[in-house]
């Protein structure tokens, strides 16, 4: 039974590397989704739209802090052509994205700290270390990203 | 016969040349204009300073924070027509406007003309500033003056014939220049829809870049905040009426936190130049925010003013 799990997880993650080899845009989109989702609970506890919670609020933190460290893996060379958004500047100012990624990953993995083993105690507490993170949204969509429809 | 065919030419020549200059002079405020207003306030300046998005042109490209109030110019605006430098505005007084009279700073931003009497590029969206309040335009003056004074030239426009003929913007000015308001809202609007319209349209200028434009550059107004192909090439500058396309499933709520915080309510992120723009709308009051939002959903809807892409 333990093998038949085993076998089927390595399936699973070499079907998901094929269409990650093969897709790179569709892979970074559904990275940016489960971002977007992530960061939409967050907004809504802060907007107290839905009631404070550290178990969610670290799984948002994780989700965030996932997508941090794997999102920079799926821009190769080429992949800003068809259904997506990402700006030529990818490209044309590699380094700038790249320091753009690190400061995400700096940022998600100090709000993981700041999370602790149960997340962050209060909202407060939850505001003060997620704040950082929101704000690479923005300066990486100012020149990263391209509004296209 | 040839000599009078000649003379005839001759003439109409001259009478066209003349009829351009006299229709494309540049125009000014009435001399007493300004008297009736009240003392200038730098304090009610501030907020029209971010209202109207000065520093997204003329801080210094890419600036963030404090550097945003150094008013230095230097951001290039690249369009079909050439590219536009921002110039230093800055209260220095000879590389900024440290020198100017309230009356020059007002013509320019409600006439479009310098000091010396000259037609600003509408690439300075005076076209929307001209439906800006006198009181308002001087109390941004105001502010301007307490800010930092900085040095430099920010360099010149590169155009190319025949948009080199400042002359011209005369007639551009005549053909699409109005002042007067875009939308007609009821008699039954509220004075948050009021207030939302003279900030949307006036001081906010976000027609500038959300209204689509014919080949002369003028907006189509019949497509009033429809969303239109980036006037600097890349992308598109999204659609704002509720029409198709548009902002229709957004609330009130949504729209004065998307400016406030930079978030859409499926927490997708402000990008591109907006992301400057919302900087901007984020100084502004609560009120303010709220208006913007009411005006936005009064707004007739209109269908995407740009291609679909795909």
């Amino acid at each position: 039974m333990k093998k038949i799990a085993l076998a089927v997880s390595a399936l699973c993650l070499s079907v998901s590397g094929v269409a990650a080899a093969d897709d790179p845009i569709a892979v970074r989109k559904s990275i940016m989704q489960a971002t977007a989702a992530s960061a939409g609970l967050a907004g809504a506890m802060m907007k107290e739209e839905l009631a404070y919670n550290p178990a969610i609020a670290k799984a948002a933190i994780l989700t965030l802090n996932a997508g941090a460290k794997s999102y920079g893996a799926f821009f190769p060379e080429g992949s800003g052509e068809g259904d997506t958004t990402a700006a030529p500047a990818i490209w044309e100012d590699a380094a700038g994205f790249q320091a753009a990624l690190d400061k995400y990953m700096t940022d998600t993995a100090a709000a993981l700290d700041a999370a602790g083993k149960d997340g962050p105690a209060d909202l407060a507490s939850f505001q003060a270390a997620i704040g950082p993170v929101f704000s690479n949204c923005k300066s990486c969509h100012e020149k990263f990203r391209v509004q296209n429809n | 016969m040839k000599k009078k065919l000649l003379t005839t030419a001759l003439i109409v020549i001259a009478g066209g040349g003349a009829a351009f200059w006299l229709l494309s002079a540049p125009t000014s405020l009435e001399a007493g204009a300004l008297g009736a207003l009240e003392a200038p306030s730098a304090e009610r300046g501030e907020q029209v300073f971010w209202a109207g998005g000065c520093a997204s042109c003329h801080a210094r490209p890419g600036a963030d924070g404090d550097a945003r109030l150094e008013l230095a110019g230097g951001v290039e605006l690249k369009s079909d027509f050439g590219t536009f430098v921002a110039p230093n505005i800055s209260p220095h007084m000879q590389d900024g406007i440290g020198g100017w009279s309230d009356m020059a700073f007002a013509n320019a931003m409600l006439h479009g003309v310098s000091p010396e009497g000259e037609h600003y590029y509408p690439a300075f969206p005076y076209p929307s500033y001209a439906r800006m309040e006198p009181q308002d335009v001087s109390d941004l003056f105001a502010f301007i003056k307490t800010l930092p004074e900085v040095e430099g030239d920010a360099g010149e426009h590169q155009l190319s014939f025949p948009f080199t003929m400042r002359r011209g913007i005369g007639l551009w000015k005549l053909a699409y220049m109005h002042d007067e308001p875009v939308v007609a809202l009821g008699a039954d609007a509220s004075d948050a829809e009021r207030r939302g319209q003279y900030l949307v349209e006036g001081a906010g200028h976000c027609g500038e870049c959300h209204t689509p434009r014919n080949i002369a550059g003028g907006q189509l107004y019949d497509q009033w905040l429809a969303g239109a192909v980036s006037a600097e090439g890349e992308g598109i500058v999204p659609n704002i009426t509720t029409g198709d396309g548009g902002i229709g499933s957004w609330s009130a709520g949504d729209i004065a936190y998307y400016l406030e915080s930079g978030f859409t309510p499926e927490f997708d992120s402000v990008g591109g130049a907006m992301v400057s723009v919302q900087k901007n709308m984020a100084r502004l009051s609560k009120e303010d925010r709220d208006a913007i939002a009411a005006y936005l959903l009064a707004v007739q809807p209109k269908p995407n003013g740009y291609p679909s892409s795909r």
